[in-house]
């Protein structure tokens, strides 16, 4: 049983096949895999601890089921994430299509949850230009529009991946300072309730 | 005189008032000649001593009780005879033996609960607070014992948060006691509060690191659960009972759900994926079986293993949650766990917060829940079947096997149901056994004919060669010497010579 201590939740996002699990791959184990070798058991869940500043943060990435047969649960799955990096692909512009109805969802159940936008197989886009069909300025403007982050990746050449997760931890980790900030004021009442309580009990 | 020697008593009783601990302040009779402050100190002592003696008595007596009943019982109970074949059932009498398990213990608890404590009737008061309330003392077990004595061995190494701790946990579960009638999300929220509270005091007070806080809230978890699971797992206050019987009997009804119609990327007829997927499902069975939230969320845990490494087996590549969550589906289906909606509403309210929504327990967990709210909304469009199809299979009208030409079903049928192809599997052993136990008596049969032969030709051999040469026997015992003309030449017999000494 793992006892790795997790600060912050991040749940993956997109439809089937738009490589999340790639990206998660390539991000926590630096490869893009073509082929059928390896011996990892499963990337569904990784924990993997970054430094932002001087402080650890270890994030605990959340791979979904993107088919279209589960979108009615999807909403467990995001309860109480801090992150969620929406992907989509970016030579296929149905993915983005269901990337809209993911940042709809989460705007409306997950209001502390920060989306991050993000383009995948970007390599393939550098190949051969004409097999782009989700435009950079309009993701950009709709980026802009609901707040969040965005990003073109690719897990084959690993371009962007350390990036998205580096700003995921560092967003996260400014957040929690205010967070914990917010906190310390009623801190010392729920403590004081919490001690009267136990001089009750006695 | 005597004016005078009470005076003179008063006099010099003057040294005798000072507290006989000698720290120079003066004593007084009702506090048996100690000061109040010396008073106050022997005071607790005693009383610290007395408290351990009584929870030592208690526990000891608990012991006995139970090492009774388990002797009692091992002999006059038997094991349900199907119990191997049929987990649920299973798990089932093993409930019911709990229930009665507890009604017996409960008369003899009461009883010795009573007797000791006259010994100490003063003392008590602040004690009894302490100790559990009967209705929490009939649920130990040796489980809650040994839950207990982990606990407080645990603490020891603690010190002085240590005690803390084991105090209020203790508090807590007695007060808990009281709290019976409160539905089931006010007992969470009480739970929890107490987890927040305890933490919190950990972390600010105590200035323990983080993971020590940890380590020592899934202790606390640990012993809280254990002793509290009986009252507060599927409260009557709540409908969990009723869920978990509508989500068995829709389980039941979707008995027909294939591995194709869920895409699930698993081959069974792999032996590593079958025995893979078979352990899954016994872990999901077996998570019932636990009190404590984190220890059925470690059977989870367990069971996601086992499917991550069956998708691996037959994909060649690593799971994805695309994968991972299909297959777990099918195996709640084909497990179709007890008290399923219980046990996710348990380890929801009860379990430590931090390790329920971040970690990959929780990953796993959340997983699970996504899959029993998919069989709960489950419907033709998931399966990719018509609505008509789904409505016939459904009400057990048609089954989707059939739907197939018969030659495919049958060389399929064995990788739909396994149950069938275990019964086809017998089948050919029990044909095979036939077989071979036919062979082995055609065997024997030629191996006693061979044997008949072979005696009597081994008597006609015989009869032969005594035919061939028959036995004469001529009378030799007299005609050795008689035969031989030599020897009457021979020369006689040498005599001993006798010398006259």
């Amino acid at each position: 049983m793992t006892a790795m201590r997790v600060d912050a939740k991040v749940v993956m996002l997109g439809k089937e096949s738009v490589g999340k699990t790639s990206l998660v791959e390539r991000y926590v184990h630096r490869r893009f895999l073509v082929g059928p070798y390896q011996n990892t058991i499963g990337a569904a869940f990784v924990a993997k601890a970054l430094n932002v500043s001087d402080k650890v943060v270890t994030l605990g990435i959340w791979d979904t089921a993107g088919s279209e047969r589960y979108e009615a649960m999807s909403r467990i799955y995001y309860r109480g994430a801090r992150a969620a990096i929406v992907c989509y692909d970016l030579t296929d512009s149905s993915s983005f299509k269901r990337a809209r109805f993911w940042v709809k969802e989460l705007q409306n159940c997950e209001e502390h949850c920060k989306i991050y936008l993000c383009g995948t197989k970007s390599d393939l886009i550098e190949a051969d230009r004409s097999v782009r069909q989700v435009d950079y300025h309009d993701v950009q403007d709709f980026a802009e529009e609901i707040g969040a982050q965005h990003f073109e990746t690719s897990s084959k050449t690993g371009k962007n991946v350390d990036e998205v997760f580096q700003k995921v931890a560092d967003d996260f980790s400014s957040c929690a300072l205010e967070f914990m900030q917010e906190e310390k004021g009623v801190d010392l009442e729920q403590k004081k309730d919490s001690y009267f309580d136990n001089c009750c009990h006695n | 005189m005597s004016q005078r020697s009470e005076r003179r008593g008063i006099h010099v009783d003057q040294s005798e008032l000072l507290c006989k601990k000698g720290c120079g302040y003066y004593g007084n009779a009702a506090w048996q000649g100690l000061c109040s402050k010396c008073w106050r100190e022997e005071y607790q002592r005693a009383r610290q001593r007395q408290i351990q003696e009584d929870w030592a008595l208690a526990e000891k007596l608990q012991r006995e009780e139970e090492a009774a009943y388990v002797s009692s019982h091992s002999s006059s109970q038997t094991q349900p005879p199907q119990s191997h074949s049929q987990p649920s059932l299973a798990t089932f009498s093993k409930f019911e033996e709990k229930k009665t398990n507890e009604k017996t213990r409960k008369v003899t608890t009461v009883k010795k609960f009573f007797s000791p404590s006259s010994r100490t009737a003063p003392k008590k008061e602040s004690h009894e607070g302490k100790t559990p309330s009967p209705s929490i003392t009939r649920q130990s077990s040796i489980e809650t014992d040994r839950a207990s004595q982990d606990f407080l061995e645990f603490l020891k190494t603690l010190q002085k948060p240590g005690r803390e701790i084991q105090k209020q946990s203790r508090a807590f579960i007695d007060s808990m006691g009281n709290k019976k009638d409160l539905g089931a999300e006010e007992l969470s929220e009480c739970v929890q509060d107490f987890y927040q509270g305890m933490s919190d005091r950990l972390l600010n007070h105590y200035k323990g690191s983080s993971e020590k806080v940890d380590r020592v809230m899934d202790q606390v978890e640990k012993y809280i659960m254990t002793r509290l699971y009986k009252s507060v797992f599927c409260p009557e206050t709540s409908d969990d009972e009723k869920k978990d019987l509508a989500t068995q009997r829709r389980i039941r009804a979707l008995h027909w759900v294939t591995i194709q119609m869920l895409c699930v990327p698993v081959d069974e007829e792999i032996p590593e994926v079958s025995d893979s997927v078979v352990k899954a499902i016994t872990d999901v069975i077996e998570m019932d079986s636990k009190r404590v939230p984190r220890d059925k969320l470690a059977f989870i845990t367990s069971c996601s293993k086992h499917i991550f490494n069956a998708i691996r087996v037959t994909k060649n590549e690593p799971a994805s949650a695309d994968d991972f969550l299909p297959t777990l589906i099918y195996i709640v289906l084909k497990a179709n766990p007890p008290r399923l909606q219980s046990n996710i509403q348990y380890i929801t309210r009860f379990c430590n917060p931090s390790r329920l929504m971040t970690g990959e327990d929780g990953y796993y967990f959340t997983n699970l829940c996504c899959a029993v709210a998919f069989i709960e909304k489950l419907d033709a469009h998931s399966l990719n079947l018509s609505p008509e199809d789904f409505e016939r299979y459904m009400s057990g009208q048609a089954s989707p096997q059939r739907q197939d030409d018969p030659a495919a079903w049958l060389q399929s049928g064995s990788r739909f149901n396994p149950a069938l192809s275990q019964i086809h599997q017998n089948l050919s052993v029990l044909s095979n056994l036939e077989k071979r136990q036919q062979q082995v008596i055609e065997g024997a049969q030629s191996l006693q004919t061979e044997l008949a032969e072979w005696q009597d030709s081994v008597a006609h051999e015989v009869q032969e060669i005594m035919e061939r040469y028959p036995l004469e026997i001529k009378s030799r015992a007299s005609a050795i010497d008689a035969e031989n003309v030599e020897n009457d030449r021979l020369p006689p017999p040498l005599q001993p010579q006798v010398f006259a000494g």
